[in-house]
């Protein structure tokens, strides 16, 4: 009877796996939310991305610009970007083929390194290869830190017109258009076939025999390990010459013949490239950043600032981003909300002052609330090793123009 | 407890082994003999092909996966530590125990063939990754050659010397027969790359950047920068040195029975 509950039991338990293993849906996600809220505040500040068109055809190009602010509160317990760094794109693998990247104007094939407190605009061009539904998010690979993702924009790929085969041409050095998605793989599969076919060709000689693991086993206990290589025989000896000088004939001969039909070849390239950054245009504005808090319950960041405008044209405070999220400020409608883009909230900041006039230097309060914090997972923020936050401002001139700086400094947590 | 005789056996013993010898020319035990060995075979085979499997996933995973990763340098000795160190143990057990040359030929077939398995239903039909990006290496040839030496000079000794050499010495020039393609110079965005270089940029791995790569990273480089051949030298030698290691190892994995023998 026991044995029977428990069996019940163990079918139930079975179904209720299978049926979760069929109901789980697809994971779309690259993990925006699983990082450390220190590490997404403090790392680099992705903005101005746009991933451009956003319904496309297998075989039509996509671009994806931005720009991006690597924070001068980099944490010190992180290797930073200042050392290696490579430029990616969040993809689900090979759905996209990358066409072009560049930082800066620098094409890049390679990694690099971007000094902190410091503009990069970065460009990336795709080219669909698998229809699909795709977040797609700008990456930055950080060496021993893992990866730094900006928020993700929905791509629909739709299948093309054409039923031929995706085709990737280039032209190599020697002059001839290759098809990257086939090439070589004649070769491949021959020599494969060629290996595989060796390979079991001497497995049969020596497994198809009258006398195998436990007659073997038997004679070799019974002749002692002195006498027991008179198991092996004048014709085994004899097979084993010829697979031996055919084998090394094979091997040597292959390397000689690709040799002689690709004389031009050249070792695996690497190395970091140079790029030369942009100065962050802070319009003159200087911030100096008094005291922060964040409140738990209320779900708010409240940053209290002295700024002083030494420019001669009034500035207005636009928008606080931070771990790429966006608190625009409502009474002032510059900021631009690109289609299809997330993590935007539209009248999550407020600013004790409106206008900072030319000259002047006032105290300035900012509360960046939203739900998001909570949705996003930044009130992990009390649990970091070194409590502090990081963002950026944009204000706006009285010409529309747009100015930006980071901020950043000691938050205190609020409780109650 | 039986007393021990001249030859070290007991008396039970003794007569056991000698109905033992006497079964080899009764061809009903024969036939139940050939019919174990399948089972041997395929029991081995199964273990011999998950195990290869993940430990040389675990330990030069990324080297066969990408074209991309298979450089002059690394790769070359990378990959034959790898397989040796797996090789060489079972090599031992077996040749001590029934004479039989196979273990490196089958550890290498049978690698090839579940990696082929791999990359098509992992790496082509699961995440799109193009076979001509993909395709794993071969060392088969390796194996073939090692198990000969073994068979050929019957020493374990020699073929450590002249298999284990071989193999470490001949990863390069066994698969730049298809390799090669490769390796040709393209032009992109005004810099050089080799065809890999490029299918590594285009076909995009998300978490695995450009930097991850152990390219030409080492000191070798003297001799008028004849790299290959300076690695193929340098990774025979220590061809040697490991499966010398690791046939030590597999002899004292052998020796272990002993305390099996106690149990039973």
């Amino acid at each position: 009877m026991n044995r029977l509950i428990a069996g019940k039991t163990q079918l139930r338990t079975l179904l209720v796996g299978l049926a979760l293993v069929l109901l789980a849906g697809d994971a779309l996600a690259h993990g925006e939310r699983a990082q450390l809220a220190s590490m997404r505040m403090r790392t680099v500040h992705w903005f101005d991305t746009k991933v451009e068109p956003q319904n496309v055809k297998v075989g039509d190009i996509v671009t994806v610009t931005g720009k991006l602010v690597t924070s001068v509160w980099w944490p010190k317990h992180m290797p930073s970007i200042a050392e290696t760094v490579y430029l990616n794109i969040g993809v689900p693998g090979p759905t996209f083929l990358r066409l072009h990247s560049e930082v800066n104007g620098v094409p890049m094939m390679r990694s690099t390194a971007f000094p902190l407190g410091k503009v990069y605009e970065y460009k990336t061009v795709l080219r669909a290869r698998i229809a699909g539904r795709y977040h797609v998010h700008p990456i930055l690979n950080v060496k021993d830190a893992g990866s730094l993702v900006d928020k993700g924009t929905w791509l629909e790929v739709a299948e093309n017109d054409s039923a031929a085969p995706f085709v990737n041409e280039v032209t190599t050095l020697p002059g001839d258009t290759i098809n990257l998605e086939t090439y070589g793989l004649k070769g491949v599969f021959t020599w494969h076939l060629i290996w595989i076919a060796m390979g079991i060709a001497y497995l049969l000689y020596w497994l198809i025999r009258k006398e195998l693991f436990i007659p073997r086993f038997i004679r070799v206990r019974e002749l002692g390990q002195d006498r027991a290589n008179e198991l092996m025989t004048k014709k085994d000896f004899v097979v084993s010459s010829l697979f031996f000088t055919g084998t090394l004939a094979l091997i040597l001969g292959g390397y000689f013949w690709a040799e002689h039909k690709y004389p031009i070849t050249i070792p695996l390239q690497t190395g970091l490239v140079d790029v030369e950054p942009i100065d962050i245009p802070t319009g003159g504005l200087v911030v100096d950043v008094d005291h922060a808090t964040y409140d738990l319950a209320g779900r708010s960041l409240s940053m209290q600032f002295t700024m002083t405008n030494n420019s001669d044209s009034p500035l207005r405070i636009a928008e606080f981003l931070t771990a790429n999220i966006r608190f625009l400020n409502p009474e002032i409608n510059e900021g631009e909300i690109y289609e299809g883009e997330e993590m935007v909230s539209k009248d999550g900041l407020t600013a004790s002052v409106d206008i900072i006039q030319p000259g002047q230097t006032v105290e300035v309060e900012l509360v960046a609330s939203d739900a998001l914090w909570e949705q996003y997972r930044m009130t992990g923020l009390i649990h970091d090793p070194d409590s502090r936050f990081a963002g950026m401002i944009f204000y706006y001139d009285e010409n529309g123009e747009r100015f930006f700086q980071e901020v950043g400094g000691a938050v205190l947590p609020n409780f109650f | 407890m039986s007393e021990v005789q001249a030859n070290g056996l007991t008396e039970a013993e003794t007569k056991g082994r000698a109905l033992d010898l006497r079964s080899l020319d009764n061809p009903k035990a024969m036939k139940l003999y050939r019919r174990f060995d399948g089972i041997i075979i395929l029991v081995l085979f199964m273990f011999l092909v998950l195990g290869v499997q993940i430990q040389f996933t675990l330990t030069a995973g990324d080297w066969d996966y990408w074209i991309d990763w298979r450089d002059r340098r690394w790769w070359p000795l990378v990959a034959p530590f790898s397989l040796l160190l797996f090789i060489a143990p079972f090599t031992y057990g077996i040749w001590y125990r029934v004479r039989l040359p196979i273990l490196a030929t089958a550890i290498t077939t049978l690698l090839c063939l579940v990696s082929w398995l791999s990359r098509y239903l992992n790496f082509y039909e699961f995440t799109h990754f193009p076979l001509s990006f993909t395709f794993p290496s071969t060392y088969i040839g390796l194996g073939i050659l090692l198990d000969c030496a073994l068979a050929i000079s019957r020493s374990l000794i020699v073929s450590t010397v002249i298999g284990g050499g071989l193999f470490g010495a001949l990863v390069y020039p066994i698969n730049w027969s298809f390799m090669a393609p490769y390796k040709v110079p393209v032009e992109f965005n005004g810099m050089l790359m080799s065809v890999a270089d490029l299918m590594g940029y285009q076909y995009i791995r998300t978490t695995t950047p450009e930097y991850l790569r152990i390219i030409e990273e080492s000191t070798l480089r003297t001799f008028g920068g004849s790299v290959t051949p300076l690695t193929a030298v340098f990774a025979g030698l220590c061809g040697i040195v490991i499966y010398a290691l690791f046939l030590w190892v597999g002899s004292w994995v052998n020796g272990l029975d002993k305390f099996t023998k106690r149990i039973i």
